[in-house]
């Protein structure tokens, strides 16, 4: 026990996990949905997006969620008039939008004197450097995404099953699909700043998704999404403290080494209720 | 008999695609009205306007009103147009059509509660409560969704292919649910593939990217209208009997359970 709380005698530490369990919320609960919708490459684009919303804040002295939010408004209407104009699937939009917002955010940060330092900042974060005003701002991130899922959760929960059925029960699917991009881009952008945009997406996808291989129900999923989040930034920050690790990267591993092991058992116990062996990977 | 839903001039699709061109027919109140007709012929874009989930692109179609009261309209969807990865029970699905008219934020009340436990008795998947959609046969998927349907408050009942791929159990336990609809006056609109399930309508109506006919099952199933909707290549006349030669038209006795996953 002291092994691990000996990590947290620190005050950046302590302040790094308060910030990364704030942001673990966040992204917890609003990536129990875009896992449930198959949104997970929305997700990742929106994501790395940002990035040139944050470099033009960092060049021109504004804050970064301003730039970041600026940056998603950018790339959500690009994706919808690809989708719009065009036969392509939606995928082929975010794709072009991927890539183009990713490679202006490097070309924007290239000009900066401090370009490595300036990119690394962006996209690994600095969850060992956070101050208070930081730890305000995910508090509010956190505590604005978890009320606004809770008050729009059965629009979402509809949506989620069908849209026509959420239009014909007066629970308007374009509102909550747009509500839901909002949510999705608030806690996205307001955990960039603990744990890197690059890394966001570790605690989007791997708390929800493991959860949803443990639970059945979309409140137990978003409460253990948001458990295993949590976890994740203490184990994490425990083990880059020992073993000497960046942080932030650290801290992203975890939840995705969780999915597995999880899956292992959730396979492994499938198993042995059917009463077979576990079934041969070569042969599926 | 006084039409539930008329139709003027009606033009439907989607953008720049016309699904139904210029149309004008009635839809008899307190009926079993079945759509048939080959893919793509206009049936679900038909249903789909019925509901108010699209607007005509000229023309009209109005759903009329019973005794000064607007007709209150439930729709049960295709089984295959639903997300089945989504954590939700049977029970969460079937309380979902009690959500109509209640927003975002309205609890459900015991009325409510009441009307979901009686739907689900009614189809029989009270022991299915608390299963998900994906541990699910194909026969009982549907009775979740028609039970989703009836739970919603309703006067007219739309149905998207409501037998379409059952075993006879199942088809047999989704026709009873609509006669006894029809019995207690509910006007009930169904899609269909099936020619045997058009004829024992009491109206139909034959499409093909138009309104070919609309009437009487005897009056609009004539071997000239339906080689006209389906071709005279898919036709098949034994005597008095018509036969379609699709594969989605072979009759529900015929056809395996379909398991989706």
């Amino acid at each position: 026990m002291q092994l691990f709380l000996e990590p947290f005698e620190l005050a950046f530490q302590q302040r790094a996990l308060l910030g990364g369990a704030l942001a673990a919320v966040a992204l917890a609960v609003i990536g129990t949905w875009v896992i449930i919708r198959g949104m997970t490459f929305l997700g990742d684009a929106l994501v790395h997006g940002v990035i040139p919303g944050i470099a033009l804040a960092v060049l021109f002295d504004f804050h970064v969620l301003i730039g970041a939010a600026l940056a998603a408004v950018v790339m959500i209407g690009g994706i919808n008039l690809v989708h719009r104009q065009t036969s392509f699937s939606e995928d082929t939009g975010i794709g072009l939008l991927f890539v183009g917002m990713l490679a202006l955010g490097v070309i924007l940060i290239s000009r900066t004197p401090s370009f490595t330092g300036s990119l690394t900042t962006i996209l690994f974060g600095d969850a060992l450097g956070l101050t208070t005003a930081d730890l305000i701002t995910a508090g509010v991130v956190a505590g604005l995404v978890v009320v606004g899922s809770a008050l729009l959760y059965r629009p979402f929960l509809v949506l989620a099953f069908n849209e026509q059925k959420a239009d014909l029960l007066g629970l308007r699917p374009t509102a909550a699909h747009t509500a839901l991009l909002v949510l999705i881009t608030l806690a996205i952008v307001g955990s960039s700043q603990t744990i890197g945009t690059l890394l966001v997406f570790g605690l989007l996808v791997g708390p929800s998704a493991t959860a949803a291989l443990l639970v059945r129900r979309v409140p137990a999923m978003m409460v253990t999404s948001a458990l295993i989040g949590v976890a994740s930034v203490a184990i994490g920050l425990v083990v880059s403290f020992y073993a000497d690790t960046s942080g932030s990267a650290t801290i992203a591993i975890t939840p995705v080494v969780i999915f597995f092991v999880v899956l292992t058992g959730t396979s492994l116990r499938k198993s042995a209720q059917a009463g077979v062996r576990p079934a041969d990977p070569g042969r599926t | 008999m006084k039409p539930a839903v008329i139709a003027t001039n009606v033009e439907l699709g989607y953008g720049r695609n016309v699904a139904l061109t210029a149309s004008s027919f009635e839809i008899p109140a307190g009926a079993i009205s079945a759509l048939i007709g080959p893919n793509g012929s206009g049936k679900s874009t038909l249903l789909n306007a019925i509901a108010g989930l699209i607007e005509p692109l000229a023309g009209s179609i109005e759903v009329q009103p019973v005794g000064g009261m607007t007709r209150r309209v439930a729709y049960v969807l295709q089984t295959t147009t639903v997300n089945d990865a989504l954590p939700v029970t049977v029970a969460e699905v079937v309380a979902m059509g009690r959500y109509a008219g209640k927003g975002p934020w309205r609890r459900l009340n015991s009325t409510d509660r009441t009307t979901v436990a009686a739907v689900m008795d009614r189809m029989a998947i009270t022991d299915l409560a608390k299963q998900h959609l994906t541990e699910l046969s194909g026969g009982q998927r549907q009775r979740v969704f028609i039970a989703q349907g009836l739970a919603q408050d309703h006067d007219i009942l739309l149905l998207d292919e409501p037998i379409s791929g059952l075993d006879l159990p199942a088809a047999q336990a989704i026709d009873d649910v609509i006669h006894d609809e029809h019995s207690r006056g509910c006007t009930v609109i169904m899609t269909t593939h099936d020619l045997a399930e058009a004829r024992v309508a009491d109206h139909v109506i034959l499409l093909s990217g138009r309104v070919i006919a609309s009437g009487a099952p005897a009056d609009v199933l004539t071997a000239s209208n339906l080689s006209e909707a389906y071709g005279a290549s898919l036709l098949h006349v034994d005597g008095d009997d018509v036969f379609i030669d699709d594969p989605h038209h072979h009759p529900a006795t015929t056809r395996h359970e379909h398991r989706e996953r």
